[in-house]
């Protein structure tokens, strides 16, 4: 597959919810778990083994790179590595939410036209 | 509570799980991950939760996490084995074909298979070495480096064999050089750009060290062969080079 493919593609739950959660900026490791817990309210619990397998995979399509090194000043003193978003990991985040929000409106319309 | 004592141990424990990922994926994850379920571990004790059944969990979740990588591990490698097996036998054509067509090229079917081997090993060098680094610098490094190199040791072997002078074996000081090189920089860009200048240098001494004991009007053709080998060796450490100062960027 392609980077431009994956861009198109439907996304799986752990991917999209990794590219949300690197939305408003970078993140570590564990950054982004937490993140991922508190956009989905609780719902999502993302363990490392799925969290890197994914991170892995989706540096390999082009949809997040590493960016650097360093201490997150919020937490202890060992230097993480952080990831952004690349500009193929924002359309394909696009694209999916396009998505999402074409079955909402036909999901919504189909339920109006059954009440 | 749990105790630092435990959270520790844990960790251990985790660490031997991780290293039943396969070794590219541990060496670019292993950290972030040992360092991640450290976090969860932390956060779980500082807020008076229990941590066994937590990292009994975490341990099932990783352990899957381990079998589709090594999964998808040893489909990736079959398939670079099998497009090796085919470049390789591409390559076979060559002198299968010139067997045919050229009067007196009369290879036995030993021949054919070491070089079949040869070429095969070579196509997985590349591919499994290649695979180190994304940036163009560092694969065409690579490929210039191995097809310098195969072509050295084949010139070389068979001129052994033509001449039966032995000082010749001494051409292989060169590319023992390379392998050495290669494994004590561990295959990064800065130690192969330098591994590929002092191969490029060793073989320039050997050049002029060398007495050839060939006719004048072979040394001529002699030089210009050392000379491309040397501007090979340079081009692939340039190219080595630029990864390394790209990747430092």
């Amino acid at each position: 597959m392609t980077k431009k493919d994956t861009a198109q593609a439907p996304l799986t739950p752990a991917v999209l919810h990794i590219l949300l959660a690197l939305s408003p900026g970078e993140r570590h490791g564990y950054g982004i778990m937490k993140q991922v817990e508190a956009d989905s309210q609780g719902k999502v619990k993302m363990g490392p083994g799925t969290l890197y397998g994914s991170v892995g995979r989706m540096m390999e399509a082009g949809l997040i790179r590493e960016s650097d090194k360093r201490v997150d000043p919020e937490m202890d003193d060992e230097r993480r590595i952080y990831y952004e978003l690349t500009g193929a990991g924002r359309t394909a985040l696009e694209a999916e939410l396009r998505r999402y929000r074409s079955v909402v409106a036909v999901a919504e319309g189909r339920l109006a036209y059954g009440q | 509570m749990a105790s630092e004592i435990a959270v520790q141990r844990y960790r251990a424990w985790y660490a031997m799980l991780l290293r039943l990922y396969p070794r590219p994926f541990r060496e670019r994850f292993g950290e972030g991950i040992a360092q991640t379920f450290h976090d969860l571990c932390l956060q779980r004790r500082n807020a008076n939760r229990g941590l066994f059944g937590f990292v009994l969990w975490i341990f099932f979740e990783t352990s899957k996490g381990v079998i589709m990588e090594n999964t998808t591990h040893m489909t990736q490698l079959s398939k670079t084995m099998l497009r090796a097996a085919l470049v390789a036998l591409g390559l076979l054509m060559v002198p299968l074909v010139a067997s045919r067509v050229v009067e007196g090229w009369n290879w036995p079917p030993g021949a054919f298979v070491f070089t079949y081997v040869l070429f095969f090993g070579t196509a997985m060098a590349y591919a499994l070495i290649a695979r180190k680094m994304g940036s163009w610098a560092y694969k065409g490094g690579v490929g210039v480096a191995l097809v310098a190199g195969f072509a050295l040791g084949w010139s070389n072997m068979v001129h052994v064999a033509d001449s039966e002078n032995p000082a010749n074996l001494v051409y292989f000081s060169v590319l023992a050089v390379g392998v050495v090189g290669a494994w004590l920089a561990r295959l990064e860009a800065r130690g192969l750009a330098r591994t590929l200048f002092a191969m490029a240098a060793l073989l320039a001494l050997i050049a002029v060290l060398l007495p050839t004991g060939a006719p004048p009007y072979l040394n001529r053709n002699m030089t210009i062969g050392h000379g491309v080998f040397v501007a090979l060796f340079i081009a692939s450490g340039l190219m080595f080079r630029h990864a390394s100062l790209a990747g430092l960027k």
